[in-house]
C-alpha cells in the first residue's frame, strides 16, 4: 500500500478541511487513481459526499494498493487542517502514507524557504541591508536553496474495504425544485442573522431550553429562494429573485415531461409573490450556517466562482452541490451535501 | 402589502433603514418596546422598571411616503394619559420586540462581507458608480400597520433580495409614563450631547452607583456639575461658563476625544447655551442612578445637542437633538426618577464645596478625581474617599 502525493493548491485543501471539519471530527478519505473522496458521515447534521478531481488539489500522485489501487482511511480533520494550515506559506508540500511503529499515519512534509533578508540567526544581518554585500554573502552560504523541512504526522486508520462497503451515497427521490444559489456567502450572512434573531428570541423566553432553529428554506422554478424563520415575536423571510434554475439534461435524467420539477413549473410566480409551486425543508440554522462555510471556497482563491445548486424534495431533504472548476476544465470537482428535513 | 379594500392604518416608505437603526438603536435597552403610531409620525418608547424611560420619536418628515388613517376607535388605548398627544383616543399603540426590529433593520449592508473589501476584490462587482449603493440609498424600507391587532411588517429590499418581517404586536403594558411637569421647571440647561458624553464616560471609569446634578448661580455665573459616587471613590465634572477670554491654559483633556480638536482652542460662545434656574438663590441637587443614565450613552455620542431638564420634584429630562442625514432632525427623549436622598449628609459637605476652576479658567468639560492628585480644592470634604483611593494605587 503506497501513497505519495505533493499539494498543488493548499490554500483550497485548508480551506476545504476546515469546512469538512466544522460538520464532523472524522472524514472517510477514499484514495484512487483518479479521484480523492472525502466523505463526513455525523451522527446529526449534514452529510458530506465530495469527489475531489485529483489534479485539483495533487500533482504527481501515486497511489498503489493490493485492493484495485483504492486505499481507504479515516482521517481526523482537525489535525489534518491544523497540519495544513502550517503549509499556507510553504513553497512545497507533499502527503506520504507511512508507518511509525506500526501505526500507520499520514506524513505532511513542508518546505518553507527563508527569505534572503530573514536570516535572524546570521550575525551578518546588517551587511543584508547593503544590496552589493548581500548577493556574494548568499551564493556562498548556498542561501538561495536554504529551506526548513518540517514533518507533520497525522495518525489515520486503514479501513478495510469491507468496512466501507456498506457505506452509500443517501439515494433521493428525484427534486421538486433545483435552483443555482446566490453568492454563498450573502446566503450566509443572512441566515447567520436569521439564526441570531431565533437566539434572541429563545433567551427573552427563558425558560424553554436552547432548542434548534428551524429555518424553512424554499425555492420554486422560477428563480425564487426563500429563507424564513419564525419566533414567537416574529417572523421573517428574505426571497431572492432572478436566480437560474438550470435545464435538465435529457442525456442525463430520463421521462423529463414527468419529472417532479417540470410539475413544479407549473406553479407560482417569478416574483415569488405567489404561495403556490414552492418546495420547501426545515432545517438546523447552526448545522445550515456550518455549510455555507464552504463559501470561503470560492471567491479569490479559485479564480472563477464556485458555482452552487440546491434541490429540494419538499418536505423531505435538501441536496446542496458545490462545483468547484478544475484547471483543465474538465473534469469537475462537486462537493454533495445531503441535509434532512424536520418535519412540520 | 398592497392596498385592498381596507385601507390599512399606516404605511410609511423610508429610503434608508440605516438612518431608523441608528435613532432607535439609542433607546436599545428593553426587550420589548411601546410603539404609538399617529398622524404625525411614529413614537418608540422603552422603559426600565418604571424608573427610566426613553422613547423615539420618528417624525413623518424621515419617510418619503407616510399615510396615516385613523383606526376606528374600537379599542381605546391604555396610554392615553400622555401629555404629548392631544387626542391619544384613536392612537394605535401596541406593544413589539425592539431587539428583532433592530436585527431586521440592519439585515442588509451592515455585514455584507462585500462592502470590507475594496471593489475589484469583490465576487460579484454589482454596484457601479451609478447605482444606489452608493447614494446610501440601497436599503429601502416599508413599514406597514394593517388593522389593530396585525403584526407590524417591515418589507427591506435590496438588489433582488426582499425580505418580509412581520413582527407581533402585543397588548400595551399598564406602564404610566413618568410624570414630568412641564409647568414647573427648576432647572433647565444646553448643551453638545458629546460634551455630556465625555462626561459620564469620564465618570464611568469608577464604575459609581449613582450620579449627582449641582446646578446653581455662582457669582452671577451659571454652574452646572455632574458628580459620581461608588465603592472606588467619587469624580467630578464640572461645566462652567466663561465670558472672559481664558486667562491661563485649558486644563489638559483628561480624555482624548475628538470634540477637544474642533472646539479648543477657539472661544466656545457659551458651554451652556441656556442655563435656567427657577430661583437662581438656590442650588438644585438630584441624585439618579447612574446605570440607567449610561443607558442614554448611545443618544449622548450622537446628539447634537441635549437638553437637560429637571422638575421641581426631581424627574430629570433629558432630550436629545439627533441630526440625521441631509439636515433632518430627529428627537430622542430620556426620563429618570431620582434618587431619594436617604440620609441628609451629603448636602452638607457639597454644599460648601468650592469650584474648581474658580469660574475664570475651564472652558469646556474637565473631569477631574477630587481624591488623590489633583483634589486638593476641595479635600476637605473628601477625607474617607482618600482612604479607597491609597488602597488601590
Amino acid at each position: 500500500m503506497r501513497f505519495k502525493a505533493s499539494i498543488h493548491n493548499i490554500t483550497t485543501f485548508t480551506k476545504l478541511t476546515a469546512s469538512l471539519n466544522s460538520l464532523g471530527p472524522l472524514a472517510w478519505v477514499k484514495l484512487s487513481d483518479e479521484h480523492v473522496c472525502f466523505t463526513i458521515i455525523p451522527e446529526q447534521g449534514t452529510q458530506v459526499w465530495a469527489v475531489l478531481s485529483i489534479d485539483s488539489i495533487f500533482e504527481t500522485y501515486t497511489v498503489q494498493s493490493a485492493a484495485g489501487n483504492v486505499i481507504n482511511l479515516e482521517v481526523p480533520l482537525t489535525s489534518l487542517t491544523r497540519a495544513l494550515k502550517s503549509a499556507l506559506n510553504a513553497t512545497s508540500a507533499q502527503l506520504r502514507l507511512t508507518k511509525k511503529d506500526s501505526a500507520p499515519l499520514l506524513a505532511l512534509t513542508i518546505a518553507v524557504a527563508n527569505a534572503p533578508n530573514a536570516h535572524a540567526a546570521f550575525p551578518a544581518t546588517a551587511a543584508n541591508n547593503d544590496d552589493g554585500f548581500d548577493a556574494p554573502f548568499d551564493s556562498a552560504f548556498g542561501s538561495g536553496n536554504r529551506e526548513t523541512i518540517v514533518t507533520q504526522e497525522i495518525p489515520v486508520r486503514v479501513l478495510a474495504p469491507d468496512t466501507v462497503a456498506g457505506l452509500h451515497e443517501p439515494q433521493c427521490r428525484e427534486p421538486d425544485v433545483h435552483i443555482i444559489l446566490p453568492p454563498l456567502l450573502q446566503l450566509k450572512s443572512i441566515s447567520d442573522r436569521f439564526t441570531k434573531l431565533a437566539m434572541a428570541g429563545v433567551k427573552s423566553g427563558a425558560a424553554t431550553a436552547p432548542s434548534r432553529t428551524r429555518l424553512e428554506v424554499a425555492a420554486n422554478m422560477h428563480g425564487c429562494l426563500r429563507l424564513s424563520i419564525k419566533t414567537d415575536a416574529m417572523s421573517i423571510s428574505s426571497v431572492w429573485t432572478d436566480l437560474n434554475n438550470p435545464e435538465l439534461d435529457p442525456s442525463q435524467v430520463t421521462g423529463i415531461a414527468e419529472h417532479p420539477s417540470t410539475r413544479m413549473k407549473q406553479l407560482g410566480t417569478a416574483d415569488g409573490r405567489s404561495d403556490e409551486g414552492w418546495a420547501s425543508v426545515r432545517i438546523d440554522g447552526r448545522d445550515w450556517g456550518k455549510v455555507m462555510s464552504v463559501g470561503r471556497l470560492g471567491g479569490r482563491v479559485i479564480a472563477c466562482e464556485c458555482e452552487c445548486a440546491l434541490c429540494f424534495c419538499h418536505d423531505h431533504a435538501l441536496i446542496l452541490y458545490v462545483y468547484l472548476p478544475s484547471d483543465n476544465g474538465e473534469d469537475e470537482s462537486v462537493l454533495t451535501y445531503y441535509v434532512s428535513s424536520y418535519s412540520a | 402589502m398592497d392596498d385592498e379594500d381596507e385601507h390599512p392604518i399606516l404605511t410609511c416608505v423610508s429610503s434608508s433603514a440605516r438612518q431608523l437603526y441608528l435613532l432607535l438603536r439609542c433607546i436599545n435597552f428593553s426587550e420589548k418596546a411601546h410603539v404609538q403610531l399617529s398622524e404625525e409620525g411614529i413614537k418608540f418608547s422603552v422603559d426600565e422598571a418604571s424608573a427610566m424611560e426613553g422613547s423615539a420619536f420618528l417624525d413623518k418628515s424621515l419617510f418619503t411616503a407616510y399615510t396615516f388613517r385613523t383606526p376606528p376607535p374600537q379599542r381605546n388605548s391604555q396610554n392615553s394619559d400622555d401629555e404629548d398627544e392631544e387626542d391619544t383616543s384613536s392612537t394605535p399603540t401596541f406593544q413589539i420586540s425592539l431587539p428583532s426590529l433592530l436585527e431586521t433593520l440592519q439585515i442588509f449592508g451592515l455585514t455584507d462581507p462585500n462592502t470590507s473589501k475594496p471593489p475589484w476584490a469583490r465576487e460579484n462587482p454589482t454596484s457601479t458608480a451609478f447605482s444606489n449603493t452608493v447614494l446610501g440609498m440601497n436599503n429601502m424600507c416599508r413599514i406597514s400597520y394593517d388593522t389593530t391587532g396585525a403584526p407590524l411588517s417591515i418589507i427591506l429590499t435590496e438588489a433582488t433580495i426582499r425580505t418580509t418581517c412581520n413582527l407581533t404586536t402585543y397588548e400595551p403594558a399598564f406602564a404610566d409614563e413618568i410624570p414630568f411637569d412641564r409647568q414647573s421647571i427648576a432647572f433647565k440647561t444646553i448643551m453638545r450631547g458629546s460634551w455630556l458624553f465625555d462626561a459620564i464616560s469620564e465618570l464611568s471609569s469608577t464604575s459609581p452607583e449613582k450620579l449627582t446634578m449641582v446646578a446653581r448661580m455662582h457669582r452671577g455665573k451659571p454652574y452646572f456639575a455632574l458628580s459620581s459616587s461608588g465603592d472606588l471613590g467619587s469624580a467630578r465634572v464640572e461645566f462652567n461658563n466663561n465670558p472672559y477670554p481664558s486667562n491661563r491654559p485649558p486644563p489638559p483633556p483628561t480624555n482624548p476625544n475628538p470634540t477637544d480638536a474642533e472646539n479648543g482652542p477657539q472661544p466656545t460662545p457659551h458651554l451652556l447655551e441656556i442655563f435656567k434656574l427657577s430661583s437662581p438663590s438656590s442650588t438644585l441637587r438630584n441624585s439618579y442612578k447612574f446605570s440607567l443614565i449610561q443607558k442614554a450613552a448611545r443618544a449622548m455620542s450622537v446628539a447634537t445637542k441635549v437638553s437637560v431638564r429637571a422638575d421641581t420634584q426631581g424627574v430629570l429630562s433629558l432630550q436629545f437633538m439627533i441630526e440625521v442625514e441631509s439636515g433632518k432632525i430627529c428627537f430622542v427623549d430620556f426620563r429618570f426618577v431620582p434618587l431619594v436622598d436617604e440620609d441628609g449628609d451629603d448636602d452638607e459637605g457639597e454644599g460648601e464645596e468650592t469650584m474648581m476652576g474658580d469660574g475664570n479658567g475651564d472652558e469646556g468639560p474637565s473631569a477631574r478625581a477630587r481624591d488623590g492628585s489633583l483634589g486638593s480644592g476641595t479635600a476637605s470634604e473628601d477625607e474617607d474617599d482618600d482612604d479607597d483611593v491609597e488602597m488601590l494605587t
